[in-house]
């Protein structure tokens, strides 16, 4: 069940501007790890690099030491979630997840397990553009978790969800890395990190800035909000 | 993970889109709809004495609705690719299904085949069904005043289905470029139904033959060609058939490089 995401030394750039600048993290197994940072730090780029989708200008993101696009049936190692649900619109809940079921050789059963899950299992026949902001997270979600994955690597995983969502996601990823799996999640959320993860990683303008265990990243300031306004260097009021 | 895997995922994906459907009915209901008009004209025309006044037989009716059927297939190249750029609404979220779908499938070259593949099936089977049944339809319409059949009815059939398949995987490799169904549609429909760039062109130099409109037509149009030196069907087949494989390729590098 060992499962490491490591990135490093990770840099992007988008025409001339440099939007990450040697990112370097590791999230370990039976852990969660929150990735923390104001919009646009690099939260996202990061995500979508170590998920293949976006290239790095230099270093490497790895999944168990081998990147995401080597992966046979990659579902089956990593599940993911970025903006939304990931669906679309004109596509019902289990039509997106049956695709995606074939595609890796899960088993179609599962599709019905994950709506279940999730809380979506008499909506499984919806038309995903009727949803919700709440029921496409909870979709992107039970995308996830498809595969029966090791690893979750979520971008913003609470947005959108009501105060039930949230206590439930958290409930559940706790769940994950207890058993063993890794679990990296971003947010911008401070309170929610606060909750959820055993490890931080902060990042802002495209580096990161402080990384460790969360009371050690904390020590020395009353509150996170503290410690994550003196790392990042962001004002109070200036986001 | 097989290729049989992305392709099974593919096909699936594709053919339960809406969009999917009309594309379908388009290919499949169009070339009947206007192969029973062209029929009615051609009795007509027989009964009263005047055959040059339409297309001379039930066969001529049935090819020279071809273009419509294009229709469908440009529309169904787009939305295989299209639909993964289709952008969801800020309010549930936002996201496009090609993060999805290139997170279950990392490799891109495996993602465009399948896509092809798919196209390719199902453009093949509404060329099946839609093909014989105008045959059948403009044959029962003109009935025993029809002139004999002219040669070739067979190879110019298959010529049309090639020509839609062609059509429809050039209209997804322009997808790739675009990231978005909406321009290829409309550039792709004008010019395979009302105004054709590569007939207007025909006019100012015999190069535009080897378009790959104009020279795939070869495959299928049989004498209804308004156009001098057109390529024999086999040459305009393989003309038409070396852009579309030129364009994939180069989709396919884009396809590869770019940051989904």
């Amino acid at each position: 069940m060992v499962l490491m995401l490591s990135v490093e030394r990770l840099v992007k750039r988008r025409g001339s501007r440099e939007i990450l600048t040697d990112v370097t993290f590791r999230a370990t197994p039976g852990r969660v790890t929150g990735l923390l940072g104001p919009n646009g730090a690099g939260k996202s780029s990061t995500l979508r690099i170590l998920l293949g989708l976006d290239r790095a200008d230099a270093g490497t993101a790895l999944v168990d030491g081998q990147p995401y696009r080597r992966l046979r049936q990659p579902l089956r190692t990593v599940g993911s979630m970025l903006d939304g649900s990931g669906a679309h619109r004109s596509r019902t809940a289990r039509n997106h997840l049956t695709w995606m079921a074939r595609s890796n050789g899960i088993p179609v059963r599962r599709v019905a397990e994950v709506l279940d899950q999730v809380g979506l299992g008499a909506a499984g026949g919806t038309r995903v553009g009727r949803f919700s902001l709440g029921m496409c997270q909870r979709l992107g979600l039970a995308a996830a978790l498809l595969g029966e994955p090791r690893a979750l690597v979520l971008d913003e995983p609470v947005n959108g969800l009501d105060p039930e969502g949230i206590r439930w996601i958290r409930v559940l990823l706790r769940g994950h890395a207890d058993a063993g799996g890794t679990v990296l999640l971003s947010s911008h959320l401070m309170t929610e990190v606060d909750e959820i993860a055993d490890d931080l990683v902060v990042i802002a303008h495209g580096r990161v800035v402080a990384a460790g265990p969360i009371r050690e990243v904390t020590a020395g300031y009353p509150t996170l909000e503290d410690a994550f306004f003196a790392l990042t260097g962001a004002t109070a009021g200036g986001r | 993970m097989t290729f049989f895997d992305t392709v099974a995922a593919e096909t699936r994906k594709t053919a339960t889109l809406p969009a999917t459907a009309v594309a379908l009915a388009v290919t499949v209901l169009g070339p009947v709809a206007i192969t029973l008009i062209n029929a009615v004209g051609v009795r007509a025309a027989l009964r009263s004495g005047r055959p040059e006044l339409a297309y001379t037989s039930p066969v001529e009716a049935v090819f020279s609705a071809v273009p419509i059927g294009t229709v469908g297939a440009v529309v169904l190249g787009v939305v295989a690719v299209g639909g993964e750029y289709t952008a969801n609404s800020a309010r549930i979220g936002g996201g496009r299904q090609i993060t999805t779908t290139l997170t279950a499938t990392p490799s891109r070259l495996g993602v465009l085949a399948a896509k092809a593949v798919t196209v390719v099936l199902l453009v093949a089977v509404a060329a099946l069904v839609v093909i014989p049944a105008s045959l059948a339809l403009a044959g029962g319409i003109v009935g025993t005043e029809a002139p004999p059949a002219p040669e070739g009815v067979l190879s110019r059939s298959v010529g049309a289905g090639i020509y839609w398949m062609l059509t429809a995987l050039i209209a997804l490799a322009i997808t790739v470029f675009t990231r978005n169904g909406i321009v290829p549609i409309i550039v792709l429909v004008v010019n395979s139904t009302l105004v054709s760039v590569s007939v207007l062109l025909s006019h100012l130099t015999p190069l535009a033959r080897f378009l790959p409109d104009l020279a795939g037509t070869s495959m299928f149009a049989g004498d209804l060609l308004a156009f001098d030196d057109a390529l024999a069907p086999v040459t305009g087949g393989l003309v038409m058939a070396t852009w579309t494989a030129g364009l994939l390729a180069l989709a396919s590098a884009v396809f590869l490089r770019r940051d989904a």
